[in-house]
């Protein structure tokens, strides 16, 4: 029986969560990642969109945006520039963002680079936002 | 007559001030835990962060990054200062000031350019008075400094930085090393200093382990100095808050003490003049009571 889960999640301002889990699913920069014990040692980058935690009673979402991830003997350390709540992110505000990253007009590769990673930031939001629960 | 009621009135006023500085102490303790408890949360990020980069430098230890290259001609710089916004907490300006000044006469003396920002406006009204030219003002940082406010600020350096446009980047503040102790220094935090790899530590530790890296070390390695950096840069703002914090609370606890000596030393000259007064008129019945007889 391989060692339990616990997953530590970070952002630079506080330590959110630090508990045991029984598995995760969350985003890297190129796809999704589940994690389950006994998983082998990992450094990662994460991507942007929702972190699933399944505990043996609930399951829970984040909203994450960015950062990595550490796995070693048994704990996961996400360390993200954001997390919220997934309950409390707000569709209409979402739209709002993506409204704003899709009209902005860029004029150079940076410019360009940040509007659409701007742009699926906001789709994520709000596709996560919309997901019945 | 008029002394003893003068007196009083001092007595007065010194008391109202006592008031007001023990209040100003309490609260500046109350917000010093909180600023605190901020400063050891965040730690957390920062610790986790070092201790990912030198996992990777591990694996990937020929890493060119232009966080990490220092510039041989040190033409241009930038020295952000961290002063408050608000006065009463002793010694705590004058410390980072002193040091700034320092700082931007050295670079004046060695001709290079020196972008100067300053956050506080205790540190802006300096910089006026010195006739100091102020590039950037922020004032929006109170004992609460907010990640996202100080990533936009990491994030324009790194910019300039990468651009070559400055060659290095210098923070003064108050360090807080301890409840007790708080020093201000001068910090470069750019040039970033290399993640240490293979250090003598690190092998005494035990063995490394064999991570997968999703994807190569030196691509993560290549996003996480930045996030370093940027963590380095909220600490001095997390840093500043807390030492602040403490220097009123010890510039307030003064004041309360030396508020309460005077109010003895007061209240012994109020009730000495007092005395003086009725034995005065005391003597003046006396004398009339004599003349008449």
């Amino acid at each position: 029986m391989p060692k339990p889960l616990r997953l530590v999640l970070v952002t630079p301002e506080t330590t959110l969560l630090d508990e045991a889990v029984e598995s995760l699913q969350f985003p890297l920069y190129d796809g999704q990642i589940g994690i389950l014990p006994g998983r082998a040692p990992l450094v990662g980058r994460l991507g942007t969109g929702e972190l699933l935690i399944r505990t043996p009673s609930t399951t829970r979402s984040y909203f994450i945006d960015g950062g990595f991830v550490q796995v070693k003997s048994g704990v996961v350390s996400l360390l993200t520039n954001a997390a919220v709540v997934a309950g409390s992110l707000n569709a209409s505000q979402a739209e709002a963002e993506l409204q704003a990253a899709q009209q902005r007009v860029p004029h150079s590769d940076v410019e360009f680079a940040a509007k659409s990673s701007d742009q699926y930031r906001a789709r994520k939001k709000l596709a996560l936002s919309r997901k019945p629960r | 007559m008029a002394k003893a009621r003068a007196v009083l009135k001092r007595l007065k006023a010194v008391k109202n001030i006592r008031k007001i500085t023990r209040t100003m102490e309490l609260i500046a303790t109350a917000r010093f835990k909180k600023a605190m408890d901020r400063a050891t949360q965040a730690a957390a990020y920062t610790r986790k962060i070092a201790e990912l980069a030198s996992d990777l430098a591990q694996s990937a230890t020929d890493l060119v990054h232009p966080l990490t290259e220092a510039r041989e001609q040190r033409k241009a710089g930038l020295l952000l200062v961290l002063a408050s916004n608000r006065g009463l907490c002793g010694g705590y300006n004058a410390g980072v000031l002193k040091l700034a000044l320092q700082k931007i006469r050295e670079a004046r003396d060695q001709g290079q350019a020196l972008t100067l920002e300053v956050s506080g406006k205790r540190g802006l009204n300096f910089m006026k008075f010195q006739k100091i030219a102020v590039e950037v003002a922020y004032t929006k940082f109170e004992d609460k400094p907010r990640f996202e406010d100080v990533d936009a600020i990491a994030g324009r350096y790194i910019k300039l930085y990468v651009e070559k446009k400055i060659d290095w980047v210098d923070v003064a503040y108050v360090r807080f090393v301890s409840a007790s102790r708080q020093t201000a220094i001068v910090e470069t935090l750019l040039p970033l200093a290399k993640p240490a790899g293979t250090s003598a530590t690190a092998a005494a530790a035990g063995p490394t382990i064999e991570y997968e890296f999703l994807p190569s070390a030196a691509d993560i390695l290549e996003d996480i100095l930045p996030a370093a950096f940027k963590a380095r840069l909220f600490k001095c703002f997390l840093d500043a808050a807390v030492s602040e914090q403490i220097f009123r609370r010890v510039a307030m606890k003064g004041a309360t003490e030396n508020a309460a000596d005077m109010i003895g030393t007061l209240s012994r000259v109020y009730n000495r003049a007092r005395q003086s007064q009725i034995t005065s008129e005391l003597s003046e019945i006396i004398g009339g009571a004599e003349a008449l007889k």
